[in-house]
Formats: C-alpha cells, structure tokens, sequence
C-alpha cells in the first residue's frame, strides 16, 4: 500500500489542513468503501453511546436496587460460583478474533490468498463462538433464573430490560459480521479478490481492500463490547 | 417597483399589527411582570434587527433592480465589515440573554416563606392538597391509591394526617403570598398553566416538579393543560381564584384534612358494620347477646 | 447483469499545460492530476434497470423529489383538516378529538421528515452533488439506490397506518410516552408501532443515502474542485448530512427502547401509572429519557432542514443578482459552527419539562450563540444584494421571500430561546408560529425558488413566469398572513394542541382569528395547484431553455447534454480553475466566468485567488 506521490506530501498538522485544502479527496490515498465504513462506524457509536448513556441515566435514577452483575453473571466451576467466568471466556475470544482479523488483512494485501482465507475464517468462527456463549447466556437467564425484560428476581426491572437489549443489538452486529466473514472467506478461496470478480449485487469489483474493511467493521464490533463488559458488567 | 412596495407593506403591516393588535396578552395578575419586560426588551432589539434587515432588503429591491451593463461591486469579502456585525450581533445577544437569566434565577430559586401547594394531575382533571397545621406535605405514592386512599398519601407518615385535600378542580388562593407548585402527575406528562400568571411547569409521573409565583390580584382565572396528554387534552381545565384571608379562609373550611377524611371512611365503614349487626341481631339477637 | 456492463473510457491524461486555443499552454492554468482512476459505472438497459431500480443518483434523485412531494401533498390536505376544525368547529362535526389528534400528528412527522429532510438531502442531494462537484455519480451506486427503496417502503408503513386498527398515531409529532402508547391517545396500539417501524427503515435508508452524499464530497471531486471552490449548496447539504447521521441514532435508540415498552412492557421510559383506577405494571422508568433522546436528535433535525436552504438560497440570490456571494468563507464556516453548535442546544426544548432548572441556563447561553452564526448569514445575504444586479425572475423573488420569513422565524425563536421567556411562551401557538414560519416557510420558499431555477436543467424548459409569480405572490403574502398573526394567539396564551379552539371569559376571543387563518390556509393550499399545473404544463410547452439559462459559474450547468445523462461529464472530467462566484469581475468581459474557465482566458479581469 505505499504510493510513491503519497509519501511526498507532508505529514502532521500541516499535512491535514493541506490535505483538506487540497483539490480531489480530502483522504489522500483511502478508498471509498473504506471512507463510508469509517463514517458508519462513527454513527453506529453514537447508537451505542445513546444505549449505554441512557443504561447510565436509568441506573442512576431508579428507586429499586440494581441487581449486582458480578452475583448474576457467575458460573459454577467446582462447586464455587467464579464472577464473570463467561463474559470474561467471551471477550478473549473477541479480542483474539479482531487479532486474527489483523492478521487476515496484512495476508490480504500479500495476496497470500491461503493465509488470508484460514485467518478470515478463524475469525468467523471465533465470532460465531462468541454468539453462541451469547446464547448460552441468554437462555440461562431467561430459562433458569427468570430473568425477563419487564421483571426480573434480582432488582430493578430495567435491568434486564437494558440486558437483553444492549447486548441484543450487539450480538446482531456480530451476528451479521460473522455471516460476511464466511461469505469474503468463501470469496478468498475463491480467488474472487485475485481475478476483481464482480460482486452478485452490487456489481462493483472485488479488491483485497474489503478484507480491510470488514476488518475496521470487525474491530469496531470489539471495541463497542468492551465498553459494554465495561459498563454493564463490571460497574 | 410594485416588488419592493409589496415588500414594504409586509413590513409596515407587521409594525402597525403589533401596535394595534386586540390580541395582546393578558394583564398579568403574578409577581411574573419580569418575563413580560423581557419579552418587550426582546421586541425592541430582535424586533429592531428585523425592521431594519427588511428595510435593508425592500432599499436593494428599488435601488438595484437589473440593468444591462450595471457597475455591480465584486467584493468577496469584507473582513472588517463582518468582524464588526458579529460584535454587534453578539452585544445584543448578550443583552438579550442576561436580563433573561436573571429572570430565570429568581424562577428557580423559590422564596422561603412560600406555601407548599401539591397539583395533582390525572387525565383528564385536576386536585389539590394543602399541606395543613405542620406547614408540611406528607410523602405520597401512585401504588396507594385506593378508594379509602385517593391521593395516595403514605399512611405511615405522620405530616400526611393534617395534609386538607381538595378533591374538586377548583384551587383558591391568597393574594399577595408566595406559592411554590408541588405537581404531580398519575399517569402521563401534564401542565398547570393560567396565562395570567405566566409561570407553567411540565407534570412528570414518577417525580414531584415545581414552580413558584405570588398572586397579586384578586379574581378568577382559568387553569389550561400545556402539555399534550391525549384526547381529553384540551378539555383539561380548571379554576383558581385569588382572594383575600376571610374567603379564603371559609372556602378552606370547606375540606377536610386526611384524618379527618380516614375517620370519616372509618366512621362509615363502622356504620355499616353496626348496620350489618343491627341487622343480624333483628334475627338473631338472643344468640348474639347485643346490646343496643 | 454482468453483460450490461460499460466501463468508462479512462481520464488518464494528466494536464501539466491548458489546452485552450488562445496562446498555447502557460503554468497559469496548471491544475494537479487526476488522483483516482475514472469512475467504473453500473449502465442499466432495460426499463427497469434505467427508471426503477436505477443506480444513475438524478433519476434517484427525481424519484426522491416526487415521493416526498406527494407525502407532502398529503401533509397538506391533511393541515387543511386541522384548519377545517379550527376555525369552524361547527361546520365540520364529524372531526372529533381523536381524528383531529391524528391529523396533528400525521402532519407534523410527514411535513418534517418526509418532506423536507428527505426532499433537500434525497432530492436536492442526489440530483446535485455529483454535478455540482464534477463527479460522474455518488461514490456507491447500488447503496444509494437501495436507499431511495428503503425510503420509499418507510413512506408506505407510514401510509399504512392510516389503515390499521385504531388508525394512525395522534401522539404529535414528539411522540412523548407514556401517553403515546397508552389509551387515552389515539394510535396507540397499532399506529405508533407503524410509526415507529416507518422511522426505522427512514434511518436506516437515509444512513446508506448519507455515506454515499458524504463520501462523494470529500473525496470523488473533480480536478480543481478544493473544498473552498464547492458551491454554499454543497456546503449546506454536506453538513446537513453529517448532522444527520449523527443525530438519527438517539431517535433510532428512544423508538427501540419505546417500542419495547410498548410491545414487551418494559419500563424505559414509563413510571408507577394509574389507570382507570387500575395501578399499571410499569415502574421506575424517566419520561425525561425520551425527551433527551428525542431532542438529541430533534433540534439537528431542525438544521438539517434549514442548513440546505441557506446554502442552496446563497447560490440562488448571487446567480439571479450577478453578484458573488458576499463572505464566503464566513458563511462556510457559519453552516460549519451552525451545525456543530446545534448538537449543544436541545434542553431548550424541554425548558419547562421539569429537568434540573440548572440545565436552563446552559441550554439558554448555546442557544443565543447560535444566533450570532445565523445573523452573520443573514446580514451576508442582504449585502449580496447590496450593488448587485438584481432580476426579479420568480427564484429571486422566492429568495427575497425566504429572508423575510427566515428572519421573522429566526427572531421569535430568540424569544423561545431565552429560557425565563420561554415559560409563558411555551406550548402555545407562539411555538407553533414560530416553527411554521422558520421551518415551514422560509426552507418550502427556498425550495420552490430552487425548482424554478433547476428546471430548465432537469428537463430543458422553463417553468411559465407569469404563473411562477402569481404562485409566488399567492404563497408569500398568505403564508406570511397565516403564521405572523398567529404569534399573538400565543400571547394571549391559546395552548397548542387544543382540538376545540379555546375560548375564556377572561381573554380576548381568538375566534375571528382563527377563521381568518384558515381561510388564509384554505387559499394558499389552492394556489398551490397553479404550481403543479405549471409543472405538468411545462414538461411538454414550456419554453425551451438551452445551456446554462441563467447564465451561472457551477458546474451542473456545464454539461455535454441537457438534461445531463448517466456519467453526466461525457469523455472528459471538467476542470475547475476558482470558485463559483465569478460574476461581474472587473475587466471581465461577460458578467459570469464559469468554474471551468482557465485563467489564461479571463487574463484582464481581476478575480479573487480562490
């Protein structure tokens, strides 16, 4: 990816304001599909934002308890209850996948279509792990302790309520990178980003650069989850 | 020509409107005079800007209408010139602003001797409640109320038992005493507002809001809901009258304290038992043994 | 679909010297090289591919247009009964409370987002960034395709609400709960849910619409075309865009969290509820969650409305009075801090909804900021006029007819704005003046103003004059006649949303005034079939136009072909060389220098270094 005329121009400050004063592209050298994800993913965090600062706002006013995340989202290992113990499995497998994502788009751009397409897969299915713990949380609560989004044993009714919605919405963000990663994986092997075969919809050319793409879409995914883990279960 | 005359009269007509408008706002009948000065203070200046922009405009309309080979000035900027409407802009912003907020800071902070009045808002009408002898409202709630228990006051709470409950939609007032508006909403948002007072706040269920005001002239005035709450939204209304110590004392006279509203559900509930009773005891009464 | 592919001719000539006849080339003309490689476009050949789903972003953008207008139509008729029932109650009982609430409602949504914001970001956007740029189309065809369906599908959940059980919602516009979903408001079982979803998929398409109008600005402009050479139209909608898809996550976020209210009884947004008698299960949610929510996106809303307006009205009035721009970088950076400034002023919504009073004071200071950028624009578009060349063609009278009810708008808003005004003002028709006049007059002035002048682009006639003036006249005079009396129900303190105008002993009657307002409403309603009459008529009589009709410096004028076709540029990509507001530079010897004009063509006329 380095462009002989892209690295002439100056860096910095002064480069930003060159470049926005610049005719053309105010982005030197960055693709287009890549600019909208960029501006997507700065909309989607504002949807998060919203869910997790209107998470705060009820939690702060409500007069009934709120229910203590780290007794409701314990296992059972060997007879004691360890806090956390699934979450914390789910978010090193998250993280490891945006690491493997990492190392799918640096084989990419090599056009190292074997290690690119194992990499893209391996992360796919470390995110369809990730929802399928998601599940497994999910029908736990629901079916043994009772949890549901207008009451719940343990306080305040809201709190399932923000549960099963915040990680709702993140568990279809995931969901639908996950069924895009086996469909670029399939592609990869393919040699689909090789030939520039045309997309089935869209008809635009395939290039190696949505690997990246995907990749920015999938680093996001991980970053709105740690600050859920953050928020949500650690708080 | 007919273009910038047209125009013209846009702008004389709204001047000559505003003078001679039948509709104006009510006398205002609170200590709320200040918001009314505000707001004349705003005419002036925002008023003004408004004047003078069209006049400005309807001047170019007649002076530069289009003609072949017109010396036209090109002149893409001005930096002086914008650097001196921006101050100019900004001083009357600001002198809008500040008269404001010093209106809003006495809105906000309610004077100490001010009477505590709760406003209960349901869909669609109004009641009242008056915190009684200890000067204090007792602690109420949405999940009590019952039949025996139609505010809600917590039973609990000995400052509920002198609280005098007003179950009609009709509110009376002091003149010249300080009231803060305790509001309080049983289903969904409302607002207590009489223009002549100026002074509104939004009925929030789940919170108690407020207000305060200082009615300073006798008479009667009509309360309207401000806030949307379904169909029966404008329908939503109710009075307050202004008085002076000895009405206002005999209409106080008129409704009891919630201890005295207990007893009396107490002495009813009684009645119809001893009734209940009495009745049995027609039939029965050697087994009952009752003394009359 | 494959075979339908026609990859463009590559632009690859780097241009190191002008090409023009005169003199051979010399450094003055130099312009960088192309950057990217020719845009590769999806040509439709059937009929559906080239009219329905069309990837070309003017026929998106047409289809956009008429989708919003007749919406609006709707919106329309559907205000005429709200006036019907306003000022005489007597004459037309079959309206009841319920149906009135409907209309309120119904009105309100459709006017403000599927008119306007989908009319000046879907149509307005479409048909002109890619032009007004130098680009061939948007960045993602197919996206952007995909986003007018989405539109499309969200207008027909709307419409269907009209049809479902309880019809549609009457919560207004604000749909504040808890009333909006409990009975006791009309809609509240079937309507709102329809309402809600129609907002949704509106989101969502307008997300994919969005990326693509950003994308296409900052980085598909032509050779020349540097940020600060973009036409104020660009500027406006650029910016409206980006407050758009920074605004429509909190409405996204309260309609979820609403609808699960609604559907599975949580309590976001709902608390300890008494109902015909009955205490409901909900407890411990904030009413106030959703206003924040709701606000949070509501006042950008409102700048994304108007912040297209000024900029497409500052191209409108320099073009028709043959004067630059006044302050054009001053006027780039008002629309910038206007729209940066208005995520900062939402509470002065919720003044009186029982929030922290301390929130008052804040809310009230950004508010009045803001009016200083929007005073500098006002005070930049009567100093346009100012030694300019003004003809009065029917656009520039809709220009001179914006700033007249822009600034009236825009000085009741700052009696709205200071928070202790504000107390006796709000919730009155005050309010409803207010925004009707900023928001309803002033942009729906800009945009017939910008159909006039755009329509000898789009179909290569002229709209008829006379009649362009005598709509003009009807529109201006009686839209002005409606809204500005209108303030002084408000004083008097006539609450909004009453269905039965209210009438006091204690107050000065407003019923002469509200008859006098809808018969002002029923005629300009009417006058607005001299418009479409004018339109209908046109596309088949109107007078011919030929190329650039007005004479203007932006690029949508300079096509190969009008009306423009798919790829709009032909073989070669144009070339800009300044800004777009050449007009009458000393020494020139035509009152305009387009875009495209090199400089060594104009070397005796003084221009700006832009």
């Amino acid at each position: 990816m380095s462009d002989p005329t892209l690295d002439k121009l100056p860096g910095g400050f002064k480069g930003m304001s060159t470049d926005m004063g610049s005719d053309q592209t105010a982005f030197k050298g960055v693709n287009w599909g890549k600019a909208m994800m960029w501006i997507f993913l700065l909309s989607d965090t504002f949807i998060f934002s919203c869910f997790l600062i209107s998470y705060m706002k009820v939690r702060a006013s409500v007069v009934d308890p709120w229910p203590y995340p780290s007794e409701v989202f314990a296992l059972e290992f060997m007879g004691a209850p360890v806090p956390l113990l699934l979450i914390a499995i789910m978010t090193f497998v998250l993280i490891t996948s945006s690491g493997t994502m990492a190392l799918a788009v640096k084989y990419g751009y090599e056009k190292n279509k074997k290690m690119c397409g194992m990499f893209v897969l391996l992360t796919a299915i470390g995110g369809l792990t990730f929802v399928g713990m998601q599940a497994f949380e999910w029908s736990k609560l629901i079916f043994h302790e009772g949890v549901r989004p207008w009451t719940n044993p343990f306080g305040a009714e809201q709190f399932g309520a923000f549960f099963f919605m915040i990680t709702g919405f993140h568990g279809t963000h995931v969901s639908i990178g996950v069924i895009f990663l086996f469909i670029f994986a399939r592609k990869v092997f393919k040699g689909d980003f090789d030939t520039g075969k045309r997309g089935f919809f869209t008809t635009m050319k395939s290039d190696y650069v949505a690997i990246e793409i995907l990749g920015l879409y999938w680093h996001f995914v991980d970053l709105v989850w740690v600050f859920i883990f953050a928020f949500f279960y650690l708080w | 020509m007919y273009t910038g005359l047209t125009f013209l009269g846009v702008i004389i007509g709204s001047v000559l409107f505003h003078i001679w408008s039948p509709w104006w706002w009510t006398d205002v009948a609170s200590n709320w005079g200040s918001m009314d000065e505000t707001i004349i203070l705003t005419f002036w200046i925002a008023g003004g800007v408004f004047v003078l922009v069209c006049l400005f405009l309807v001047y170019c309309i007649f002076k530069f209408p289009y003609k072949e080979g017109r010396e036209v000035e090109y002149k893409p900027e001005d930096n002086k010139l914008e650097k001196r409407l921006t101050w100019i802009t900004a001083i009357g912003v600001v002198a809008l602003l500040a008269p404001g907020l010093f209106v809003w800071n006495d809105y906000i902070k309610v004077p100490n001797n001010a009477i505590h009045i709760e406003v209960v808002a349901w869909q669609w009408s109004w009641k009242y409640r008056l915190p009684g002898e200890d000067g204090k409202l007792g602690t109420s709630s949405v999940k009590n109320i019952k039949d025996d228990n139609p505010f809600g006051i917590n039973p609990d709470d000995p400052n509920g038992k002198d609280d005098i409950l007003i179950d009609d939609s009709e509110l009376h007032l002091l003149t010249n005493k300080p009231v803060k508006i305790l509001l309080r909403s049983l289903d969904v948002l409302h607002n207590f507002y009489v223009p002549q007072f100026r002074a509104k706040m939004d009925a929030v269920p789940g919170v108690v809001t407020y207000y305060w005001f200082e009615p300073k002239k006798e008479g009667e005035y009509e309360v309207l809901c401000a806030e949307y709450c379904g169909v029966g939204h404008y329908a939503m209304r109710a009075a307050v009258i202004v008085e002076d110590e000895e009405n206002y004392k005999k209409w106080l006279a008129k409704h009891e304290t919630f201890s005295s509203f207990l007893a009396r559900k107490d002495n009813n509930l009684h009645k119809t038992r001893m009734v209940k009773i009495n009745n049995l005891s027609k039939d029965k009464k050697s087994i009952l043994k009752i003394e009359n | 679909m494959l075979d339908d592919l026609d990859i463009k001719k590559k632009n690859s000539q780097p241009k190191t010297k002008s090409s023009s006849a005169s003199g051979g080339g010399t450094d003055i003309d130099y312009v960088k090289p192309a950057e990217v490689p020719d845009q590769d476009l999806y040509h439709g050949h059937s009929f559906i591919t080239k009219w329905i789903f069309c990837q070309d972003a003017k026929v998106i953008g047409v289809q956009y247009t008429l989708t919003a207008v007749l919406t609006g139509v709707i919106g329309l008729i559907l205000s005429w009964m709200m006036r019907m029932q306003l000022g005489f109650p007597e004459l037309f009982p079959f309206f009841t409370a319920d149906s009135y609430y409907q209309f309120v409602t119904m009105h309100g949504m459709i006017m403000v987002v599927y008119l306007l914001t989908a009319l000046f970001l879907g149509g307005f956007g479409n048909y002109l960034i890619p032009l007004m740029v130098g680009a061939r189309d948007m960045v993602f065809p197919y996206v952007n395709m995909v986003s007018f369906w989405m539109f499309f599908l969200a207008v027909m959940v709307l419409m269907a609400s009209f049809f479902v059980p309880g019809g549609p919602t009457g919560a207004g516009w604000t749909l504040y709960p808890p009333q909006a979903i409990l009975e006791g408001t009309p809609g509240s079982s079937y309507g709102i849910l329809l309402m809600i979803i129609s907002l949704a998929l509106f989101v969502i398409g307008f997300t994919m619409g969005g990326l693509n109008y950003v994308i296409t600005i900052l980085q598909a402009r032509t050779r020349g075309m540097t940020l600060m050479r973009m036409p104020l139209t660009i500027w406006g909608i650029f910016t409206a865009t980006v407050l758009a898809l920074l605004a429509f996550p909190a409405l996204f976020v309260g309609a979820i969290m609403m609808t699960l209210d609604k559907l599975l009884a949580t309590s976001f947004f709902m608390p300890t509820i008494l109902k015909a008698g009955e205490v409901l299960a909900y407890d411990g949610g904030s009413p106030l969650l959703f206003q924040h929510l709701f606000w949070f996106f509501g006042h950008p809303e409102v700048y994304i409305v108007a912040l297209p307006a000024f900029g497409i009205v500052s191209d409108l009035i320099s073009v028709h009075a043959r004067k630059n721009i006044f302050g054009y970088r001053m006027m780039v950076w008002a629309i910038v801090g206007i729209g940066a400034l208005s995520f900062f002023v939402w509470a002065h919504h919720m003044y009186v909804s029982g929030m922290s009073p301390w929130f008052g004071f804040f809310f009230a200071t950004t508010t009045l900021i803001i009016a200083v950028p929007t005073a500098i624009k006002v005070y930049n578009w009567i100093l346009t006029l100012w030694r300019g060349n003004i003809k009065m063609t029917v656009t520039m009278l809709f220009c001179l007819g914006f700033i007249v009810t822009f600034v009236n708008g825009g000085i009741t808003g700052l009696f709205l704005g200071n928070v202790a005004v504000d107390v006796p003002l709000s919730d009155t028709y005050f309010v409803i003046a207010h925004f009707h006049m900023v928001m309803g007059i002033a942009p729906i002035m800009v945009i017939f103003g910008a159909i006039y002048h755009w329509f000898p682009l789009v179909t290569g006639r002229f709209l008829d004059e006379k009649l362009g003036k005598l709509h003009f006249w009807i529109t201006f005079l009686g839209a002005y006649s409606i809204y500005f009396p209108m303030h002084y129900l408000g004083f008097i303190g006539v609450p909004r949303r009453y269905f039965e105008m209210y009438d006091s002993p204690y107050i000065t009657s407003a019923v002469g005034m509200n008859e006098f307002i809808s018969i002002a409403a029923f005629i300009v309603g009417a006058a607005q079939f001299i418009f479409f009459y004018n339109v209908i008529k046109s596309l088949r009589l109107g007078k011919l136009a030929g190329k650039n009709p007005w004479k203007a410096n932006s690029l949508e004028w300079y096509t190969p072909n009008v009306p423009p076709v798919h790829g709009n540029w032909g073989d070669k990509l144009p070339v800009v060389h300044r800004w777009p507001y050449d007009y009458n530079v000393p020494g020139a010897k035509e009152d305009y220098i387009s875009q495209t004009t090199p400089p060594s063509e104009v070397r005796e006329a003084e221009v700006e270094k832009t």
